[in-house]
C-alpha cells in the first residue's frame, strides 16, 4: 500500500488548466462550509442587513447563538438521543455484520453471490422509496417513536457497508495465519477472537466509525419513524424543527455546525483507516 | 516413540488423484526431507500429517497413535509455514508462547520455555518487536521457535528457507541442523531444492506426481537413483541421459549407446548378460564424465568419447560445460579449471563403465538396483 500515484502537467498550459480546475474545486467545496461558519457566527444585524448586501465576514462576529444552544436542555436531549442512536447502531451492526463478513470472506457459503446482492440490495433503492414499507412494516412491529426502530432502521442502511469493508478486511488475512493458529492447538473461537479480530481491526474501525456517522446525520428513517411531537427527537430531526416561517439562520447554521464537527473530525482522523480498509486485500 | 508411518495414504482434488497410495516411514528423531518438483504432492502430504487437509484414504500414525481424525488441534505436531504466518499484531515473545497460552500452561513453565527457546534460536532482545520490525532472518527463526516450545512429537516445515537469500539460507540450514542436534525431534522438511534436501536430511523421500520414486539416505540417493527420475532430479547438474542397447560384440558385453560403444564394467557383465539385446537408458552424471587429459592412468572399464564445446559456466575451482555429443546429443559435464579446454573446441572424454547407471526406458527404473 502505497502512496496514490501522482504526476505533474508539465506544458504551462496544462498548468495554468490544472490550478484553475483545482481551484475552483475546492472553491465549490468550501464556500457553503465558510458560509456555515459564518453565520453561525453572525449577529442579526449583518443578517438582516436591511437591503445593503450581506458582509462577507459578520460586523460584530458573536458566539451568542452557541452559548443560546450550550444553554438549552431540548439541544443537550436531541444530541444525547442522536449519540444513543448512532453508538447503538455501531454495536448492533458490528455484533452482526462483523461475523457475516468472517462467514462470507472464509467459508464457503452456498448461494454466496445471492446473499451478496441481497445485502447490498437495501443501497440500490433511494431511502426516501425503501423508507415507506420499511416504516410500515416497523410500526407494525410496535417500533414506531422508539430508540431500537431507528437503531434497527440504520443498521439496515450500515450493514451493507460493514459487511463489505469487514469481508475485505478479512479476505487481506492469509490463510497460513489461521492454519497455522490451528496447529498451535486454536480452536475456531480463538483464532476469530485472538487472531483475526484484532488484526483485522483497522479495517472494521473504519466501517464502524462510518456507520456512527451515516446514524448521526441520517433524517429520513429518523422522520418517518419518530412522532414529531414525541419525546425522542434527533439533532437532524431538531433542526427541521427550526426552521420556521421566518429562520434564524444563525441558529440553523450553529446546529449545523455541531452537527457537522464529529464528522469532519473523524474524517480527518481515520482517512487513513478507511483507505487501508477498503483496500485490505485488494493489494499484497 | 514419535515415529511416524503413512500406510497406503491417499488423496484426490475431485477426480484428480494429488497422493496415490504412498508408504513411507519415519524413525523417532530422524530429519526427512520430501523432496520434489512443484505439484508432485509434497506440501499436500506435509498438510496431510499436519491434519490441514483430510486423508482420503491409507492410515497415518504419529507416534503409535492412528492420527487420520485427530483434528490438527490435537495433533502433537508444529509446523512452520513457507510465509512464516506470523501474527503480525503480536510481538516475538506473544508470537512464541501464544500455543502454550492457548494450552494453558502455568506462567512460570511458559517462561521456562520462552529462556530456553530464545538463545537457542539467538532470538534474545527482540522479545518486544513486532514481526515486521525484525528482518527476514530473524522472522524465520521466531517461526521456528514457535514451533520449538510446543514441544511437538513432530515438527513439520514447509520450505521454511525458501524466502531467504543464498547467504542466510546456508546459515539458517546449519543452524536447523545443529538444532535438530540439540532438540533430537523428528523432523519432516519439505522443499523442491535439492542441496538443501541433501545437506540436512538423514533421509530423503524423492516424490514425483503423487508418489514416492525413492526413499533412501542422501548419499544413497546420489550414487543408486533407483529410477531415471531419481537420478535426474538429485545431483547437481542433473544426470545425462544416453539411449542405447546392451549387445554381445566380439565376444565382449557393451553397450551400444547413441554416441558409441560403452564399455560395461566387468563386476556388472554376469548380471547384464541376461540384459542382452534390450533397450536401456544410461545415466551418466556430470562428474563421472572426464577429460581424458586428465586422467594418467587407463582403466579397462573406461570408454572414450569426443565431444564439442558449446559453452562454458566458470564456478571457480571447475567449470560446468555444455556440450554436444559427434551424433549431436547434448551433454553436460564438470571439468577442472586447470585443464586445457576452450568453447568451441572439440575434446576427448572418458567416461568410468563403473558410474553408469542403466535404466529400463518403458519402467524407467534402474535395471542393476533392485
Amino acid at each position: 500500500m502505497g502512496k496514490l500515484d501522482r504526476f505533474t502537467p508539465t506544458s504551462p498550459l496544462k498548468r495554468l488548466v490544472w490550478t484553475i480546475g483545482i481551484v475552483a474545486t475546492a472553491f465549490m467545496v468550501m464556500a457553503p462550509v465558510y458560509l456555515l461558519v459564518k453565520y453561525s457566527i453572525s449577529d442579526m444585524e449583518s443578517i438582516n442587513t436591511g437591503g445593503l448586501p450581506v458582509p462577507l465576514w459578520p460586523y460584530h462576529p458573536t458566539f451568542a447563538v452557541f452559548s443560546y444552544l450550550f444553554t438549552d436542555p431540548e439541544f443537550w436531549q436531541v444530541v444525547l438521543n442522536s449519540l444513543w442512536i448512532a453508538i447503538g447502531t455501531v454495536l448492533l451492526s458490528s455484533l452482526l455484520g462483523v461475523p457475516a463478513a468472517y462467514v462470507l470472506a472464509r467459508y464457503k457459503v452456498p448461494f454466496r453471490r445471492a446473499i451478496l446482492i441481497g445485502i447490498i440490495s437495501v443501497r440500490l433503492f433511494p431511502d426516501i422509496s425503501s423508507v415507506i414499507p420499511i416504516s410500515v412494516f416497523f410500526i407494525s412491529l410496535n417500533l414506531y417513536s422508539s430508540f431500537s426502530g431507528v437503531i434497527l432502521a440504520h443498521t439496515l442502511l450500515a450493514l451493507p457497508y460493514v459487511i463489505f469493508i469487514g469481508m475485505s478486511a478479512f479476505e487481506g488475512i492469509p490463510r497460513d495465519i489461521e492454519e497455522q493458529a490451528m496447529t498451535m492447538g486454536a480452536n475456531q473461537f480463538q483464532i476469530f477472537f485472538r487472531i483475526l479480530l484484532p488484526i483485522a481491526i483497522p479495517g472494521l474501525a473504519a466501517a464502524a466509525i462510518y456507520t456512527f456517522l451515516l446514524s448521526w446525520d441520517e433524517f429520513i428513517f429518523a422522520h418517518f419513524l419518530l412522532d414529531p411531537g414525541g419525546k425522542i427527537q434527533t439533532l437532524t430531526l431538531y433542526l427541521r424543527s427550526r426552521i420556521t416561517f421566518q429562520p434564524p439562520q444563525n441558529l440553523l447554521a450553529a446546529i449545523s455546525v455541531c452537527l457537522s464537527l464529529p464528522v469532519i473530525i473523524f474524517s480527518f482522523a481515520v482517512q487513513k483507516y478507511m483507505i487501508s480498509g477498503m483496500t485490505a486485500g485488494s493489494v499484497k | 516413540m514419535s515415529e511416524l508411518i503413512i500406510k497406503n495414504i491417499q488423496k484426490f482434488y475431485g477426480d484428480h488423484k494429488v497422493i496415490d497410495k504412498l508408504d513411507l516411514q519415519i524413525n523417532s528423531g530422524e530429519f526427512v526431507t520430501l523432496l520434489g518438483p512443484s505439484g508432485c504432492g509434497k506440501t499436500t502430504l506435509l498438510r496431510m500429517i499436519a491434519g490441514l487437509e483430510t486423508i482420503d484414504g491409507g492410515e497415518l500414525y504419529i507416534g503409535g497413535r492412528k492420527a487420520n481424525n485427530i483434528p490438527a488441534q490435537k495433533r502433537r505436531i508444529a509446523m512452520v509455514f513457507q510465509s512464516y504466518a506470523l501474527f503480525p499484531h503480536m510481538s516475538v515473545k506473544n508470537n512464541i508462547v501464544f500455543g502454550l497460552r492457548i494450552k494453558g500452561m502455568e506462567l512460570h513453565d511458559m517462561f521456562t520455555r520462552l529462556d530456553w527457546v530464545l538463545p537457542l534460536l539467538g532470538l534474545e532482545g527482540l522479545e518486544n518487536r513486532l514481526p515486521r520490525e525484525i528482518s527476514g532472518g530473524q522472522r524465520q527463526r521466531v517461526a521456528l521457535a514457535r514451533a520449538l516450545v510446543l514441544d511437538p512429537d513432530v515438527l513439520l516445515l514447509d520450505e521454511p528457507l525458501s524466502n531467504l537469500d543464498t547467504a542466510l539460507r546456508e546459515m539458517a540450514m546449519e543452524e536447523l541442523k545443529r538444532v535438530h542436534r540439540q532438540v533430537g525431534k523428528t523432523i519432516i522438511y519439505v522443499t523442491h531444492n535439492q542441496a538443501e534436501a541433501m545437506t540436512m536430511s538423514e533421509r530423503i523421500a524423492v516424490m514425483n506426481a503423487g508418489h514416492l520414486e525413492q526413499y533412501d539416505t542422501p548419499g544413497a540417493l546420489y550414487r543408486h537413483p533407483r529410477t531415471m527420475f531419481s537420478a535426474e532430479f538429485i545431483g547437481s547438474p542433473s544426470a545425462n541421459f544416453i539411449p542405447g542397447t546392451i549387445e554381445i560384440k566380439n565376444g565382449e558385453l557393451v553397450l551400444n549407446s547413441e554416441i558409441g560403444l560403452l564399455e560395461i564394467d566387468e563386476t556388472r557383465k554376469d548380471y547384464l548378460r541376461n540384459f542382452s539385446g534390450r533397450s536401456v537408458v544410461a545415466g551418466i552424471r556430470p562428474q563421472d564424465i572426464i577429460l581424458s587429459s586428465t586422467r594418467t592412468h587407463r582403466r579397462a572399464s573406461d570408454s572414450h568419447v569426443t565431444l564439442g564445446v558449446e559453452l562454458i559456466e566458470n564456478h571457480g575451482d571447475r567449470s560446468f560445460v555444455l556440450g554436444r555429443f559427434e551424433n549431436g546429443l547434448p551433454v553436460r559435464f564438470m571439468a577442472a579449471n586447470d585443464s586445457d579446454y576452450r568453447t568451441d573446441a572439440r575434446v576427448e572424454v572418458l567416461i568410468d563403465g563403473r558410474c553408469i547407471h542403466l535404466f529400463d526406458p518403458e519402467t524407467r527404473q534402474n535395471i542393476l538396483e533392485k
